[in-house]
């Protein structure tokens, strides 16, 4: 909904009445270039335009118009003699898979088991980062750097740092007395899922903290001043100034990252690739798995799932931000 | 003036859209361009190609060739693409598990006409001899290779444990292992392979339990016609392998694939591996154990005495949509004898596919000694094919690694494990029918 209409038409607030601009006469000399102007200009921009979007249309559009048609055909890349259409048949093979209901509680405890920990880690160093002190930009560097690194990079790493045996981590634990004997971490499944959610989030910190500390910069002084002078403790502060202020970017990020992190298959790949019993998959690590068993019926059905899961999650996106832009204007 | 600004940028844009569109065809001088794929890239191996297809420029100053390298992880989904388009790809590297796929899909050029005659065959061993050709007699690529298994274990570790010489037997194994085994001093005695690849090492101890039942021509046969995994034997073999895992194996072993196996042999950390002989130069160079510390010792066998060689192979390949089909033989036919073949396996620790690699000093001493003595006692080390061509090789490698990985964790019997195999191979046979 545009501005305008809220200032026009809504209830009376306090700001002036923006004025409506008095419409150009047709044949001014002003209105004559403009229209001129703007056919000419507009074919002069499509034309440059024309590459990027043909490009587009070639590599974006049209693989997944021609990847959707294979959730309905038998396409079985290891045998295309026969690429016969099948109806819903790969969709019912997708949702008989006795993988498929660990894959959907992996997939919920990997963006939950994910988000929560980077917000509030994210959000305190946020505030830590927020504070003037010596060699911050140093501290700031270090803790932006993960996400400079590649994702399958990291999973590899972790993959080493959790090894049972050379790893580092058992080693730390051992020397600190936590533990007696290695914890074969990537060994059981319930362990492996713990050890790709503690890789994720140190992983996704880093996007929290850049996000919540660029919001955190325009919370203007004066109201913290303010809610000194009001007498305001550190908690009210945080919850009645900072978390209202910075809400619209905290509820982006949060969406955002949601579908990031639902879409991200890297790190598992790199740590478990799905393992121990195919019990650390989640919905796009095992979309690779059955892609590389050439079942691209099967996979591409998958696809076409997780592309509805997250178009509806998108409209909800969408229609919170819309919320909080017509509450913000 | 705008009308030329429109007309320049619509050609610019037609112009992208256009370049790289046209087929690489004979240049006016008569030079033929040859696009050729490997699979199973490493730095190293690419230089040591890009030197090999140097010397073939040399001797044929019309033919050049154009190497692509694409990451292994990804190379054979970038070859199947691009066979798939049916253009720019003359050469390619074929394996023993994309064959039968991409032969199925008539993306590969039968070259048993080309090659009817050729004096390199004559020079080559029979196990290369017979896996360039498929059952209907057909040739999709020439092998430069195979990896087999050989067994890489510590002089040391065995000596200070009380025996005097390496296992030769699974049982012995089993054994030795387990006397070495102990955690709390952060030492193992078997590299065990339960992530990536585990099929293959369960495989390999089942085949050596039916080695006097099995059917040469296929692996996973008995000579009655049924599955190995139906044998009683090969429940012995699983309960012995589960043994293994749970006696004389790191925990975390459950899921180790190719490079933490190497790497607890590397370290000095594990006594005992099954490994190609691509590892030799990897442990070689390994500074927690020395030369003197560890050997290797042919595969061990079952309780009949024999075992069965799994060896696995890859090769060079022509693509059916190559305009340069003569030329890319050529090549093919001087990366697969001579010089050329014997520094590829050489240098990229293969083993050979040339019979007089028996007689070069280099693999009748140290690591490589092990490799002839198999070559030499076909009797004990069965030459077997495995059925690695059919069209769900992938889909089984992928449904055996989770049941492996079921077994060593509990989750699922030996028993349970072989019925499965049992029934799936059975049923694909039959559906092959």
């Amino acid at each position: 909904m545009p501005a305008t209409s809220a200032t026009t038409t809504g209830p009376k607030t306090s700001r002036p009445v923006r004025k409506q601009a008095a419409p150009r006469a047709r044949n001014g000399p002003r209105g004559g270039r403009k229209r001129e102007f703007t056919t000419r200009r507009g074919l002069l921009i499509a034309a440059f335009m024309a590459p990027a979007a043909i490009f587009v249309a070639v590599f974006t559009y049209y693989p997944m118009i021609a990847g959707s048609q294979m959730a309905f055909r038998h396409w079985d890349l290891n045998d295309l003699t026969d690429t016969s259409w099948v109806g819903l048949d790969n969709f019912h093979r997708v949702f008989s898979d006795p993988n498929w209901g660990t894959v959907l509680g992996n997939t919920g405890a990997w963006v939950i088991g994910s988000i929560v920990p980077q917000l509030v880690i994210g959000f305190a160093l946020a505030l830590w980062l927020r504070r003037r002190f010596r060699f911050r930009g140093v501290y700031q560097a270090l803790i932006f750097f993960p996400w400079a690194i590649s994702g399958f990079l990291i999973g590899i790493l972790f993959r080493w740092m959790f090894n049972s045996e050379f790893g580092v981590v058992n080693d730390l634990l051992q020397k600190a007395g936590l533990i007696d004997e290695p914890v074969a971490w990537l060994a059981d499944p319930h362990k492996a899922m713990i050890a790709v959610l503690i890789a994720n989030i140190w992983y996704g910190v880093t996007f929290f903290t850049i996000m919540i500390l660029a919001a955190l910069q325009s919370v203007p002084d004066e109201l913290y001043e303010a809610a000194a002078l009001d007498g305001a403790g550190k908690a009210r502060t945080l919850f009645q100034i900072t978390i209202p202020y910075i809400r619209v970017t905290l509820v982006l990020t949060v969406l955002l990252r949601v579908i990031w992190i639902f879409n991200f298959p890297d790190l598992i790949f790199g740590m478990t690739g799905g393992g121990p019993n195919n019990q650390t998959h989640i919905v796009t690590t095992w979309m690779i798995k059955i892609t590389q068993q050439g079942d691209y019926g099967k996979a591409s059905a998958l696809g076409l799932l997780v592309v509805a899961g997250l178009l509806l999650f998108t409209v909800f996106f969408l229609l919170a931000t819309r919320e909080k832009r017509e509450v913000r204007s | 003036m705008r009308r030329r600004t429109v007309a320049l940028a619509l050609g610019t844009a037609a112009a992208m859209v256009l370049t790289g569109c046209s087929a690489m065809s004979p240049n006016a001088n008569g030079t033929v361009t040859l696009n050729m794929v490997e699979s199973l890239t490493n730095p190293s191996r690419t230089d040591l190609l890009k030197g090999l297809i140097a010397d073939f420029e040399k001797q044929n100053p019309k033919i050049k060739v154009n190497l692509i390298s694409p990451p292994t992880e990804q190379a054979d989904q970038k070859i199947q693409q691009m066979l798939q388009s049916g253009s720019g790809v003359d050469a390619l590297e074929v394996r023993d598990i994309t064959v039968g796929p991409w032969s199925n899909n008539g993306w590969l050029y039968d070259m048993a006409k080309d090659l009817k005659g050729w004096q390199g065959w004559n020079a080559m061993t029979e196990n290369a001899v017979k896996a360039s050709e498929d059952a209907k007699g057909r040739t999709f690529f020439v092998p430069y290779g195979f990896y087999g298994l050989s067994l890489f274990y510590r002089k040391d570790l065995i000596k200070d444990a009380g025996f005097s010489k390496p296992p030769a037997s699974w049982d012995q194994l089993l054994k030795q292992a387990s006397a070495i085994n102990d955690p709390a001093e952060r030492r193992y005695g078997y590299a065990f392979r339960g992530g990536a690849n585990a099929n293959s090492n369960a495989t390999a101890i089942i085949e050596a339990y039916v080695a006097d039942k099995v059917d040469l021509a296929n692996g996973y046969k008995l000579k009655n016609g049924r599955t190995i995994f139906s044998a009683p034997e090969a429940l012995d073999a699983l309960k012995t392998y589960l043994t293994l895992f749970k006696k004389a194996s790191p925990k975390s072993s459950v899921s180790w694939g190719y490079p933490e196996m190497v790497e607890a042999f590397s370290n000095g950390s594990t006594a005992f591996l099954l490994q190609d002989p691509e590892v030799i130069a990897t442990v070689s160079e390994s500074k927690s154990i020395s030369k003197e510390q560890w050997d290797t010792a042919p595969l061990v066998a079952g309780p009949s005495g024999k075992t069965v060689q799994p060896l696995a192979t890859a090769g060079w390949g022509v693509a059916k949509g190559s305009k340069h089909k003569a030329e890319t033989v050529k090549l093919i036919k001087f990366l697969s004898q001579g010089k050329a073949s014997t520094d590829f396996t050489k240098k990229n620790s293969l083993v050979p596919i040339l019979k007089s690699a028996t007689e070069d000093p280099f693999y009748k001493t140290g690591p490589w000694s092990s490799y002839v003595t198999m070559t030499k006692h076909p009797d004990t080390y069965l030459n077997v094919s495995q059925p690695r061509g059919v069209t769900w090789w992938r889909e089984w490698e992928q449904k055996s690694d989770a049941d492996v990985q079921k077994m060593v964790t509990g989750k699922m019997s030996p028993k349970e494990l072989l019925t499965g195999w049992d029934a799936y191979w059975t049923e694909k046979w039959e559906q092959e029918k």
